[in-house]
């Protein structure tokens, strides 16, 4: 036994030696790599420009250094939309990427999958488009998540249907589903309504967040609906909503959500009546500043600071003023 | 008798080192597949979008001081500077007796305002609130001292946002570290209850207005040492367990913590000196029990930049008092000990703990002098002690290796070819004294809780601010 463990620790000690050695000329040739890489990027960098201002590249790009000049534009296909975007995706097809990637794209190792649907994101081709959408099925959550992503940045208005599917079916996180869904943009909207109607209150909440985010005043009476949910979630989201959507005519309904029973809803309430502009509620937010708790409290100060700046560092002087709009009159003397 | 006694215990130390260095081992395949599998995902992580995205939820980033003028302008400056599109910070002046008050109020035209706070968790007194006219995202808090857990408790009642990321006064985060560690909440909100980052050491490195500039290792031997230390603690423990869904430490140094659940144990604990530690325990053993699906995760890559001691003094008190709060929490929570309803974190986790971190430090102390004796005494014989030697030493010595190996297979921030020679060097010499005179300053902790001690011990910081590399 003492032989055989001996044994043991000597020959793991010869192989942690052979190891040190291998990761010393691993350092040594991932160094000189680097460095090529670098100096192509350095280079190559002028005539990426070049190609996304639509212009042939003067300087001609090497078979070696092609893959440094797909790894350039892929990460500026991250930063462009539109004309120049296009430009990138007519590189990638030209050259076969897209196919190679979309090929990737049934690898068996999962990390392969979800690199290649990363990938197709940045190369801007909407040919990707159906596949990445079967891709939402696969069996690894990065994978989904990759393709979630990919879909948003190429703007894929048929995925929407499935990225809300797959948020439903708990498929997809919701924070990866909403930002697909906000990359795709307004077209989303009407996808997220179908969500309105599921009985889980934690989806009828995430379809109403996005509405605010994605949406515009015609989606105002979606929004005053969900202000009765019973979920107060689904009413705080809403409030929040119809506050970013600016909807002028949903002020008495947000008024009367000052008195909802879920302090979260009322602090949404009061924020969304300041972005609103509605000045007849500054009495009743500075009641709620002196009087609720302390979430609703602080957000019922900011909101009337933000409506009547000067009734609030007024208020704030009396004696015995709650701390709330003690603070709120503070910043607006100190930020004014 | 004596001699049986003697090789009964010999065996024992073997049998000891065999299975601590066999889990080491373990645990260093296990990390070594993890960072293959984050730096594989790091490739398709969606960074960008999650820093323009309006659905990334706040974090208020809440950094307690107590003394802490010499650093503390660069550390709030780094702090500010961080890429994250939602974020405040929350100084806590903790009662410092120097001047780092008057140094923030100074650097960042600091006014008093009349802050609301709220009071979910008592603590010390708060003397004053100021805001800052040139950064919007400052509010620095005066209160009367109460200790590290008290001011983070504090940073907590005036922080906004819903998640808090607790980081030391002397630490500098990288400037993606937070969207970095934040990634798991990004990626899924509802499971994630905090995730920890990596801790580096800053001695050496060239720091400009509270920036790492030039990775470079520390000159002080004890710091090099400590620089391979933290790549096993780090990169194989914390690590290795995030990959078993059994993290128990998120550094006090840099972790982010879903704020309504930290409200939810009651804070920080001021009763521990190992608040980290305590919290994480606190709050696995919160979850558990209501039987909720959660993760507490270890990313790699965040980095959070430290001053480490130099001093033995200093590194000794450091020490001691991370195992009387080990040992503290591992009391508290005991209920969780071999407790099925706890699953892999009851049943092996926590053993794992208190076998190997807590106890273990006795017989990694005591198993030298025993093997000694034993051969000294004819128990056993050259060859046992050869074994013993490799299992406790040259093992070791494979282990600090691997974990250096680790970090060049990963993220290799000592780009200079000679810093990571030097530290090869250092992993050997690591384990011949360094751990060992760990373990001695472990077992003075057992002394120490027994005397219920609970003070911190101070760390004289110089400051990483002005320390340049050699011309």
């Amino acid at each position: 036994m003492v032989e055989f463990l001996t044994s043991c620790a000597v020959v793991l000690a010869g192989l942690g030696g052979v190891a040190a050695a291998v990761l010393g000329l691993r350092r040594l040739t991932l160094a000189r790599a680097e460095q090529r890489r670098l100096d192509a990027e350095a280079r190559l960098i002028p005539a990426a420009l070049e190609l996304l201002d639509g212009m042939e590249p003067v300087g001609e790009v090497s078979e070696q250094d092609v893959d440094v000049f797909a790894a350039l534009l892929g990460r500026f296909g991250r930063l462009v939309r539109g004309v120049e975007s296009e430009r990138i995706a007519e590189f990638f097809e030209h050259h076969g990427w897209v196919d190679y990637e979309l090929g990737r794209l049934n690898s068996r190792r999962p990390w392969r999958r979800a690199t290649a649907a990363f990938a197709l994101g940045d190369m801007g081709s909407s040919r990707a488009i159906p596949a990445l959408i079967q891709r939402l099925q696969d069996s690894e959550p990065d994978v989904r998540a990759a393709v979630a992503r990919s879909l948003g940045r190429l703007g894929a208005t048929d995925a929407v249907e499935s990225v809300v599917g797959g948020f439903a079916s708990g498929r997809l996180p919701g924070s990866v589903a909403g930002q697909a869904l906000l990359s795709i943009g307004s077209s989303a909207v009407r996808g997220l309504r179908v969500l309105n109607e599921a009985e889980d209150p934690a989806a009828r909440a995430f379809a109403v967040e996005l509405i605010g985010l994605l949406g515009d005043a015609s989606d105002e009476d979606v929004l005053v609906e969900c202000l009765r949910d019973t979920s107060a979630e689904v009413r705080a989201n809403a409030a929040r909503a119809l506050g970013r959507v600016g909807a002028e005519g949903a002020t008495l309904e947000l008024a009367e959500r000052l008195d909802d029973g879920v302090v979260l809803v009322r602090a949404a309430a009061a924020a969304a009546l300041a972005a609103v502009g509605d000045h007849r509620v500054v009495a009743r937010l500075v009641e709620l500043a002196q009087q609720d708790e302390f979430e609703s409290a602080r957000a019922a100060a900011e909101a009337a600071a933000q409506l009547d700046p000067e009734g609030v560092k007024r208020a704030s002087s009396a004696a015995g003023s709650a701390v709330h709009l003690n603070e709120a009159a503070d910043l607006l003397e100190l930020y004014a | 008798m004596i001699r049986v006694a003697l090789e009964v215990l010999a065996v024992a130390a073997l049998a000891y080192f065999a299975a601590l260095n066999g889990i080491y081992l373990v645990f260093t395949i296990i990390a070594w597949r993890g960072l293959t599998s984050h730096r594989r995902q790091r490739r398709y992580a969606a960074v960008d979008e999650a820093f323009a995205s309006p659905l990334t939820p706040g974090i208020s980033v809440v950094l307690p001081a107590y003394n802490e003028a010499a650093g503390i302008v660069d550390s709030v400056r780094s702090l500010l500077a961080l890429r994250y599109p939602a974020h405040e910070v929350v100084v806590v002046n903790d009662g410092s007796r120097d001047a780092t008050l008057e140094r923030l109020r100074t650097a960042f035209d600091l006014v008093p305002i009349r802050k609301a706070l709220r009071d979910e968790l008592q603590t010390a007194p708060v003397r004053g609130v100021f805001a800052s006219r040139v950064e919007r995202g400052l509010i620095v808090v005066d209160k009367e001292n109460g200790g590290k857990a008290d001011a983070l408790n504090c940073g907590l009642n005036a922080s906004r946002h819903e998640y808090i990321c607790a980081v030391d006064a002397d630490a500098m985060l990288e400037e993606d570290a937070l969207i970095r560690v934040a990634q798991p909440v990004l990626d899924d909100p509802e499971l994630v209850a905090a995730s920890g980052g990596i801790v580096r050491i800053a001695n050496g490195c060239t720091v400009d207005h509270g920036r790492v500039v030039d990775v470079a290792l520390p000159r002080s031997s004890l710091a090099r040492l400590q620089v391979v230390e933290y790549f096993r603690a780090f990169l194989v423990g914390r690590m290795g367990w995030s990959r078993l869904d059994a993290l128990l430490i998120v550094s006090g140094a840099f972790g982010l913590f879903n704020r309504e659940l930290v409200e939810e144990v009651g804070g920080w604990s001021s009763r521990t000196v190992g608040e980290d530690i305590e919290l994480v325990i606190a709050l696995h053993d919160h979850l558990r029990r209501r039987g909720e699906r959660y993760r507490i995760d270890f990313v790699p890559d965040p980095v959070c930049w430290t001053e480490c001691p130099e001093d033995l003094r200093a590194l000794a008190s450091q020490r001691r008092r991370w195992q009387r709060g080990l040992g503290e929490s591992l009391w508290r929570h005991r209920r969780m000990t071999a407790n099925p309803r706890y699953g892999f974190l009851g049943l092996v986790a926590i053993p794992y703990f208190i076998v190997f971190e807590f106890v273990g430090p006795l017989m990694q102390v005591l198993g030298y002098p025993i093997v000694l004796a034993a051969f000294l005494t004819g128990a056993v014989s050259l060859a046992f002690v050869g074994a013993f030697l490799a299992m406790a030493v040259l093992l070791g010595i494979l282990l600090s290796v691997s974990a250096l190996g680790l970090e060049e297979l990963s993220f290799r921030r000592y780009t200079r070819a000679r810093d990571t020679a030097t530290l090869f060097v250092y992993a050997v010499l690591e384990n011949l004294g360094y751990r060992q005179l760990n373990d001695f300053w472990k077992l003075q902790a057992f002394a120490e809780l027994l005397r219920r001690k609970g003070e911190w011990g101070e760390m004289r910081r110089r400051g990483l601010g002005l320390q340049s590399p050699p011309s």
